[in-house]
């Protein structure tokens, strides 16, 4: 599904990822994880083509395809989807009518034809129902107003919406109550497939109760340092993360 | 309101710099002409090349009429009334040092605390020291002059570097700029000139202190700053004036040039007299200052304004050079009846200049303070930013705080942001403070003080403590 | 008298015993004063050369129309009110619903022209009393030729349910006229009504100058919802304003639509007189190809205890325009006073020009105003995210800048106000089909 190769990127002029490699087939879920400042959402947002990051070398390639060469919105049509840790508020333009341009957009890329708003609509609500959020945050500003709960049930269910073959959840369990999480987590759940991957960017260990990994990534100092499966993110909770980022510099050299 | 009552029961304490230096002067009698602007210059003795420069900027200014649109209101001056030159009769031998100047005229700016000896305390400064018309001297010229800077009055510099001051004078406020700066153009005496040469930073801070003594006087300093491409200076003024019952003129004109690369720092503490609590006398401040920064040049302007009857002033930077920043930081503080009209003009002519203007008036008494300030991004200013700042404080409920702010933009790409606020010293403020012991005169001071951090940090630090004080000083008598 | 003067001046007023004095005294006012020019501080930015170098001037046309062709101009749909219609300045009766006038109703919509002799006495009685003309060339200007007009006269605690809609249309015409529009809203103690003002144009050549002034007086209590929608054709020139008089905890609820013209000016003046009063204005203007618009805001809280509150958006198109000048003035007795303003710009082209002064003038300490101003681009970070969701940036761009508007949009009450506006606003963002299909 997706290969990355030696990807380098850098904010500002600083360097963050320094190399990083990860190889994720289809139907896997892999979660990264790693201390603050590790570059964990800087990998998320290079993949989905956020401007301020520069990437210096390496390669992304989603089924074949050179992601880094695509504009965003290409890339989304490919079906890469970044759930954001902070989703902007965007006062003044419609959640449904910004969800209608979104699902219309994608699936024009598919060559599909854009859904009437009725069926449209019926669909929205479906998936409003199923991260449990009023129906009435449809009509609300994108995120406007919204709380930090309410923000990443949208965003998930902006996932539900778009089915997109590789979504990376960026920190959604930041911020969220154990009610909340479950709901996120269900609707993620809901959604793996055979042929859908999944990168879950987390701090803590908690998500992974509830989104089981297939593989655990500890990223810090902008490579991935250790590998392991779904106990290693039980090993980190119980350990921190001091002593792989005490490897990573001896590993270095 | 009700705060009024406990912070209208201060102490009245004096102007502390209002007294008068008791020297024979010679002054020209009051009067305007052609003959005045020719005595001037003769008495300078300028080359011809700056009589005609005069005398252009004389025939300009009788064509113009004084600015109506500021927020201020007082008679109209009469310009006939007025005495154009006046120097302590002491200079006319025209010492070659300041050792050589009259001991009362050095003990006047010794009791204002200005550092005129070069071992006194503040041996980091290098002073100009300009007494009515004339400059007294500059101080450190030696030091200064290993480094290549020249620090000098312009009158000398007018002989030593024509060149310089040639090119310069002038090109960033042409003489009939304005009604002020014509006339400063027409009349001035004397002022300071600076140029830093190509990548120098200039080793010590300079500071020119103006002080008007003589009755009936005007004063119209110049002051040119060049820095040169790559090159830092940190220049700060200060004015002060005696107490005297009718209105003095003051109409400066200041002009700093940034080549590529270079900085300069211009700060000003002006406390000029600003009349009595009835409103009599102090000095009107009419007063032009712009600078022109070029490519990645930097013109910061910090200003304490809290004197002067009347106050007329916007320095202003004209960002010519891509990457070119400019900064306003102001305090304007008036009291009982003065009226101050500042604030700035950001002219964004280069790709991504920056400006920033943090403006902070208080209003204290029955007098007006007014922001007025202009943000042009022009169609060349691409990725440029202005962010403003203007927040007033009233005290009491007799006088009036006013926001004036021109926004004009012609580049998309621009971005500008403006925001003002309006607040009082609040009952809960002064309660607290009360409440934990602190009496209310201190306890004013303490919340305009805090409200002025962010311009005092832009201040040098000697400067810094003393604007705080005056501050404090020029607050007495407004609570209450 | 100057030719800036008589050209104006060239619309007699009718003979009316009505508005006589009104003529008179407007006459003498704008004679007295100066012709604007860029030195004048309220004319600053906005040149009025349009409007006086016209050879042959803007004087009084009577015009022929066919009603019928304008039926659907005139409709505001789904817009329940009662209608009173004007094309090139006359009454259309075809295209209004019948005046609202009798002696038993507390609610009356009629013209001067039309006014019993109850209704002129409250005509008489208030009739420029909200302006102040000496400082308004353009409301002088009105006073003195303005001919006849509509009085919306609400009586004591009525609550009138239905809205007034008062639309002007013009047409096209080969010779340059004026057309004087005059508006007279009384509001007595506990009143409430919704007044919705309406200028249009058919699409042709236009060459009307309408100068259009609406003064309110707010009773105690009362509550006046009033919009305000230019939609006139770019050739038109509009200049005039609002002049509003609140008594004691009077409401004043406006929204004001500007798409930009030749010259569209507007004063838009509101007294707190007694106290406890509030305004609530919402603004938008929207100028693109040449067009030029111009609002001039002046809150004049003259009393304690009021409140405004001011929100104005504009974008800015092709070579385009805008001109904003919202003045917040406290007295010296209007202690406790909250008043805010906020005005923010998007320049869309690099021939767009926008300048904005928002002032504040106060002379008591007791007070919370603030103002702010920006001139911005669309935000880079909502950019992305709609990109990351697939929608093209050119799109988004389209979103952005429509949802910039469209936040003050939402919340207007009137839902058919909202109904037309909106596919105007989009067509004006979204050129290209394409992209204005997830807007308006």
């Amino acid at each position: 599904m997706l290969t990355i190769k030696d990807l380098q990127a850098s904010v500002e002029d600083k360097e963050i990822l320094k190399g990083l490699n990860l190889d994720i087939k289809p139907g896997e879920i892999h979660a990264i994880m790693g201390p603050n400042g590790a570059g964990k959402s800087t990998l998320g947002n290079v993949l989905a083509g956020r401007e301020d990051y520069e990437v210096s070398g390496g390669s992304a390639e989603l089924q074949g395809t050179d992601l880094l060469e695509l504009d965003p919105e290409e890339r989304a049509r490919l079906g890469v989807f970044l759930a954001f840790q902070y989703p902007v508020e965007i006062p003044g333009v419609s959640n449904l009518e910004f969800l209608k341009a979104s699902v219309d957009s994608v699936r024009a890329a598919q060559g599909k034809e854009p859904l009437d708003s009725v069926s449209f609509l019926k669909l929205a609500r479906e998936k409003c129902k199923a991260v449990d959020l009023d129906q009435s945050f449809l009509k609300r500003g994108v995120n406007e107003g919204f709380s930090g709960g309410e923000k990443k049930r949208n965003e998930i269910m902006q996932m539900m919406l778009l089915e997109p073959k590789l979504c990376i959840l960026d920190e959604t369990d930041s911020g969220l109550d154990i009610d909340a999480l479950q709901v996120v987590a269900k609707g993620v759940n809901s959604l793996r497939d055979p042929n859908r991957s999944f990168i879950v960017v987390t701090h803590y260990q908690r998500l992974l109760d509830y989104i089981v990994p297939d593989y655990v990534h500890v990223l810090a100092n902008g490579k991935i340092v250790k590998t392991g499966g779904k106990e290693l993110a039980l090993e980190l909770e119980e350990k921190g993360y001091s002593w792989l980022e005490d490897g990573a510099d001896n590993g270095a050299q | 309101m009700t705060d009024n009552a406990e912070i209208d029961r201060q102490i009245d304490r004096e102007y502390e710099a209002g007294f008068i230096t008791d020297v024979e002067s010679s002054t020209l009698p009051p009067g305007l002409n052609e003959d005045t602007v020719r005595f001037i210059s003769k008495k300078k003795g300028e080359p011809e090349w700056l009589l005609e420069w005069r005398l252009k900027a004389f025939a300009a200014w009788k064509e113009m009429t004084p600015p109506n649109w500021a927020q201020v209101k007082h008679p109209e001056v009469d310009f006939q009334d007025i005495s154009y030159f006046s120097e302590p009769k002491s200079m006319e031998d025209r010492p070659q040092s300041l050792d050589e100047v009259d001991p009362e005229l050095i003990a006047t700016y010794v009791k204002l605390g200005i550092p005129v000896h070069e071992h006194a305390a503040l041996a980091g400064v290098a002073v100009d020291v300009v007494f009515d018309s004339v400059s007294l001297g500059t101080t450190f010229r030696e030091k200064l002059s290993e480094s290549g800077v020249i620090f000098m009055p312009i009158s000398e510099a007018v002989h030593k570097h024509p060149e310089l001051v040639k090119k310069y004078m002038g090109s960033v406020v042409p003489q009939r700029d304005n009604f002020y700066s014509a006339l400063n153009s027409a009349v001035f005496s004397d002022g300071s000139f600076v140029y830093i040469p190509k990548g120098v930073r200039c080793p010590m801070e300079l500071s020119t202190y103006f002080r008007i003594n003589e009755e009936n006087t005007g004063q119209f300093e110049r002051t040119l700053i060049i820095a040169d491409e790559g090159s830092h200076v940190s220049y700060l003024e200060g004015c002060t004036a005696p107490m005297r019952d009718e209105n003095q003129l003051h109409a400066a004109v200041v002009e700093l040039v940034a080549m590529d690369d270079a900085e300069i720092k211009y700060s000003t503490v002006q406390n000029w007299y600003p009349g009595d609590s009835e409103g009599k006398g102090g000095i009107y401040n009419f007063v032009t200052k712009r600078g022109i920064a070029h490519t990645n040049a930097k013109i910061s302007w910090t200003q304490v304004e809290t004197g002067s009857a009347i106050t007329w002033k916007y320095p202003s930077c004209i960002l010519k050079g891509d990457n070119s920043v400019g900064e306003f930081y102001s305090v304007a503080l008036t009291n009982n009846f003065q009226e101050a009209d500042t604030g700035t003009k950001m002219i964004h002519l280069g790709k991504n200049t920056k400006s920033t203007i943090i403006s902070k008036g208080i209003s204290a008494g029955k007098s007006q303070n007014a922001y007025r300030g202009l943000v042009r991004m022009g169609p060349g200013a691409k990725g440029a930013r202005n962010y403003t700042q203007c927040d007033s404080l009233l005290i009491g409920d007799k006088c009036g705080a006013h926001t004036f702010p021109y926004i004009e933009s012609k580049n998309p790409s621009a971005i500008v942001e403006h925001e003002a606020t309006t607040s009082k010293v609040s009952d809960e403020q002064l309660f607290l403070c009360q409440q934990r012991g602190i009496d209310t005169e201190k306890a004013v001071s303490m919340i305009v003080n805090g409200f002025c951090k962010e311009v005092f940090k832009e201040l040098p630090m000697e400067f810094a403590v003393e604007a705080g004080k005056l501050l404090e000083v020029s607050l007495e008598g407004s609570v209450g | 008298m100057t030719d800036f003067h008589k050209g104006l001046l060239a619309v007699n007023p009718a003979d009316s015993d009505l508005l006589a004095a009104l003529n008179k005294s407007g006459r003498d006012s704008f004679l007295q004063q100066e012709i604007p020019t860029r030195k004048t501080e309220a004319w600053k930015y906005t040149s009025l050369n349009a409007l006086t170098s016209h050879e042959e001037g803007y004087g009084r046309l009577a015009t022929n129309f066919n009603a019928n062709e304008l039926a659907t101009l005139s409709n505001i749909p789904a817009l329940d009110a009662h209608r009173l219609v004007f094309v090139n300045g006359q009454y259309s009766s075809q295209l209004s619903s019948s005046e609202l006038s009798s002696s038993e109703s507390s609610a009356n919509v009629v013209r001067f022209s039309q006014a019993n002799s109850e209704q002129q006495k409250i005509i008489a009685d208030n009739i420029g009393s909200a302006i102040e003309q000496d400082k308004h060339l353009f409301a002088a200007l009105n006073n003195a030729i303005t001919n006849d007009g509509v009085l919306v006269h609400i009586g004591k605690n009525e609550q009138l349910k239905q809205n007034i809609q008062i639309t002007h249309i013009s047409t096209a015409q080969k010779k340059a006229f004026t057309v004087p529009a005059r508006i007279l809203i009384v509001l007595e103690t506990g009143a409430n009504a919704t007044v919705v003002e309406h200028f249009t144009s058919t699409g042709d050549q236009q060459n009307c100058f309408i100068n259009a002034i609406t003064e309110a007086k707010v009773g105690a209590n009362a509550r006046l919802n009033h919009y305000r929608l230019q939609l006139v054709e770019e050739n038109s020139i509009q200049i005039g304003g609002v002049y509003v008089d609140l008594d004691r905890d009077a409401n004043y609820d406006s929204f004001q639509l500007g798409l930009g013209a030749k010259i569209v000016r507007n004063d838009i003046n509101v007294n707190h007189n007694v106290g406890g009063s509030h305004c609530e204005l919402k603004g938008v203007y929207l100028p693109q190809n040449k067009q030029l618009i111009d609002f001039h805001s002046n809150m004049e809280h003259k009393v304690a205890n009021c409140t405004t509150n001011e929100v104005f958006r504009g974008i800015m198109a092709d070579k385009s325009k805008a001109v904003f000048n919202g003045r917040i003035h406290i007295h010296p007795d209007a202690q406790k006073t909250l008043a805010e303003l906020s005005n923010k710009n998007l320049l869309l082209s690099n021939e767009a020009t926008i300048n904005t002064k928002p002032e504040l003038e106060i002379y008591a300490d007791d007070v919370r105003c603030a103002h702010g101003a920006t001139i911005a681009q669309l935000d880079e970070e909502a950019r992305f995210y709609l990109q990351s969701r697939g929608i093209s940036a050119a799109e988004a761009d389209v979103m952005l800048s429509f949802g910039f508007i469209n936040e003050l949009l939402e919340n207007l009450e009137l839902e058919a106000v909202r109904d037309l506006i909106r596919p105007i606003l989009a067509k004006r963002f979204g050129r290209d089909e394409e992209l204005m299909q997830h807007i308006g």
